[in-house]
């Protein structure tokens, strides 16, 4: 059956790479679906990643028109290092410099789960290695040098990062806490400094300030495990970060208080 | 009054003796049987491998620590285990012989009520040609699985970083020196240490640095790999690997089972039959790991290893050991209370246990050399079995013997990896991952097998940091020191 291919920028799912362990009727259904979508797209080869499946499987078109199928591929040695540019059907119509192997050899399984090899040069090598990517969930993205990739991704409507897959958002409303008692303890510093050419005592107004960045931080302590929740893949969402930065800020004005202390 | 014999001192042994003192020590007996007089917190091996720490720091006696809280420790190996006592005596017991200075080589007999094998692994550096004879470490390559072994590796290192200041060019070769072995992670953290140092030095540019393992990918790890978040992308190991190798100028060979090793040279088989051999100037090779060779006797004296053992050594325990092939392999095959199936008072936990079949997936070369990653047990798996079975051990003293045993799965355990890629208070770097569970559950989690929400990784300083403070937590928590039952595994 002719599937969907997976565009950007659909995000490709989390879940990939799953070596295949039953070769069985699904497996060889997932492979006919496969080629039917190569013949109806006119394309060289697909992963079972590019339509929506997570087995690590692909299937090359071979120029006699006849299949190649390789059940859990892996990359086994290399030689030789061959820049050119590549297209895929992630990014239709685009393409980028890519610097693959020249030289590789894959060891890899047949419908019947027979261990095999092959070895391959040139553009046969530059597709499998492409098509080895995407069974571990990467696009050629990865691959690109620095330069490259920022060239690459001014042709990207949506930005780069919409090509992977995202379950961890890059900005926090808790942040807006941690500007909060930033600014007050920057507030502290300015007024530390004006007690030098003030008469009257500013002390008191320092004691306020610290109170109300610590008030501030506490909320962003308990903002921010809330909103952690939300987010259980996330990193910098752990409940370590948030005290790391509880008590950073603290510490922060903690420091500009007792410096006031003393000279103010 | 009963007895409990912990045979081994290690992450797992020291973990279920400290818990079982502290649950049930004063009215029972603990005994630690271990042929070590020092403890040694291992993955900060890494560290006394490249100067950065010393022995010392990562090492403390055992003796005091195990008198203050009332354990009875014997330092000696066990030899055997007799399971049913023997002619005289129903009373089971363990053979041990001293391996302490003034008494070496005298054996004594040491009843118990409950055992726990908790003896770690056998260095099996014999299994390589050349790396080595037996458990000893051989004259070509360094090691840094013991405290000493790293140290001797340090100086081997500097002595390359001086040369390289002279003006020569070195090769280095780190990674797994044969098919079977685990403790990739190990292997990784060194080779990125050493890069790291090198740079501090001076003289990365004189180094060529390469990279070599059973591994079928960069970054399977001995678990099949995992799907982790990296600078806010969510990637394969593989990838992740990679970049960091790319980055970091490493080279790799993959897929590898080192059969040789000569002075300067490692000879090597690959997962799609090529053989090869890559020089080097220096190198650390991981040796496979067995069990420690102890022997189980029949009351009537008749050996009966193969009842109590696996092949390789490891103790049975409550696993499926028939799972068969690998489409076949089920989380539910892993063990969860660490019960020997014949003998319901000995337990196994850490390392000593014996598998029922590994994590990765199992491959060979045309040739029929099995080369592929075995199950690793780390520090917080081992520590959370040593606990569990301690738990275990006391309600079957406390509540007598029909009290449920306690659980813990690697397949429901989730497992935390802090894998240093240089030391440093503000440049070092760290790779920490987390995955759950451990052994990937197809039924439960269709596809990867695990639970994405929970598996995650990310590389930078912090990681850095939080191995550090967990070097001086987990030294804290060994030596018993205050608020240590509060320090998590």
């Amino acid at each position: 059956m002719v599937k969907d291919i997976v565009t950007y920028p659909t995000p490709p799912s989390a879940e990939y790479s799953t070596d295949v362990r039953v070769f069985d009727e699904n497996l060889f259904a997932l492979i006919d679906d496969l080629k039917d979508t190569i013949e109806a797209n006119g394309l060289e080869a697909l992963t079972a990643f590019q339509i929506k499946n997570h087995f690590n499987v692909v299937v090359v078109k071979k120029s006699d028109g006849s299949f190649l199928e390789l059940i859990n591929p892996r990359l086994i040695s290399t030689k030789g290092k061959i820049t050119t540019r590549e297209k895929t059907a992630y990014f239709p119509g685009l393409s980028a410099e890519v610097t693959r192997y020249d030289k590789i050899s894959v060891i890899y399984q047949d419908r019947d789960g027979n261990d095999l090899s092959l070895k391959a040069e040139g553009d046969f090598s530059i597709l499998l290695q492409r098509k080895i990517d995407y069974t571990f969930g990467s696009s050629f993205l990865n691959k690109l040098s620095k330069e490259e990739k920022a060239n690459f991704e001014l042709q990207l409507e949506y930005g780069a990062e919409a090509a992977t897959a995202q379950t961890c958002p890059t900005t926090f409303k808790r942040d807006y806490f941690k500007k909060g008692v930033m600014a007050i303890t920057v507030a502290m510093i300015l007024l530390f400094i004006a007690s030098f050419f003030v008469e009257s005592s500013l002390w008191m107004t320092q004691v306020y300030l610290y109170l109300a960045a610590l008030v501030v931080n506490v909320g962003y302590f308990f903002y921010g495990y809330y909103e952690g929740k939300k987010y259980s893949s996330c990193t910098s969402c752990q409940i370590g970060n948030i005290i790391g930065t509880f008590v950073i800020s603290l510490v922060k004005a903690s420091v500009v208080l007792g410096v006031s202390y003393f000279f103010m | 009054m009963a007895r409990v014999v912990v045979l081994g001192g290690g992450v797992s042994g020291h973990t279920a003796a400290t818990f079982l003192q502290d649950w049930i020590g004063s009215n029972h007996e603990v005994v630690v049987v271990t042929p070590n007089s020092k403890w040694n917190w291992i993955p900060s091996n890494i560290w006394v491998g490249v100067g950065q720490m010393t022995k010392e720091d990562v090492t403390f006696d055992l003796a005091p620590v195990y008198e203050k809280v009332g354990i009875i420790y014997h330092q000696a190996k066990a030899l055997g285990i007799h399971p049913e006592g023997d002619k005289k005596s129903d009373k089971p017991y363990v053979v041990v012989e001293s391996t302490k200075e003034g008494s070496v080589g005298e054996t004594e007999n040491i009843e118990y009520d409950y055992l726990i094998n908790a003896t770690g692994p056998k260095l099996n550096f014999g299994a390589t040609p050349g790396l080595g004879e037996g458990t000893n470490l051989g004259e070509h390559t360094v090691s840094v699985c013991t405290a000493d072994h790293a140290e001797h590796a340090s100086h081997e290192l500097h002595k390359m970083i001086e040369a390289m200041k002279a003006g020569e060019r070195k090769k280095f070769l780190i990674g797994t020196g044969h098919g079977m072995c685990t403790c990739q992670g190990a292997a990784f953290e060194y080779i990125f240490n050493i890069e790291h140092e090198l740079r501090k030095a001076g003289v990365r540019d004189m180094a060529d640095m390469k990279w070599i393992s059973n591994e079928s990918f960069l970054g399977d790890f001995g678990v099949g790999g995992l799907h982790m978040k990296s600078m806010g992308f969510a990637v394969s190991s593989k990838i992740f690997a990679e970049s960091l190798f790319t980055e970091r100028n490493v080279d790799w060979i993959i897929g590898a089972h080192v059969n040789k090793v000569e002075s300067g040279k490692a000879h090597y088989e690959l997962l799609d039959g090529t053989k090869g051999e890559e020089e080097f100037d220096f190198s650390m090779l991981i040796p496979p790991f067995a069990g420690v060779g102890l022997k189980a006797i029949a009351k009537d004296g008749k050996d009966i290893t193969d009842t109590l053992f696996a092949p390789n050594g490891f103790l049975k325990v409550d696993a499926n050991y028939g799972a068969g092939a690998y489409e076949n392999w089920k989380a539910s095959d892993w063990p969860s209370t660490y019960q020997n199936p014949t003998y319901s008072n000995i337990f196994a936990c850490g390392i000593a246990f014996a598998p029922p079949h590994p994590i990765s997936k199992p491959m060979k070369s045309p040739a029929g050399t099995p080369i592929g990653p075995t199950p690793p047990r780390t520090g917080m798996p081992s520590g959370i079995m040593g606990k569990t079975v301690a738990h275990s051990i006391t309600d079957l003293i406390t509540k007598g013997a029909d009290a449920p045993l306690h659980k813990a799965s690697m397949a429901e355990m989730g497992a935390a990896c802090v894998a240093s890629a240089g030391k440093g208070l503000f440049n070092g770097t760290a790779a920490a991952m987390t995955i759950y569970p451990v052994v990937p559950d197809f039924e439960k989690y269709p596809g990867t097998g695990r639970d994405t929400d929970y598996t995650f990784g990310e590389i930078g300083l912090a990681g850095h940091w939080i191995k550090h403070i967990l070097h001086h937590l987990f030294m804290h928590k060994a030596q018993l020191r205050m608020g240590w039952t509060l320090i998590p595994e």
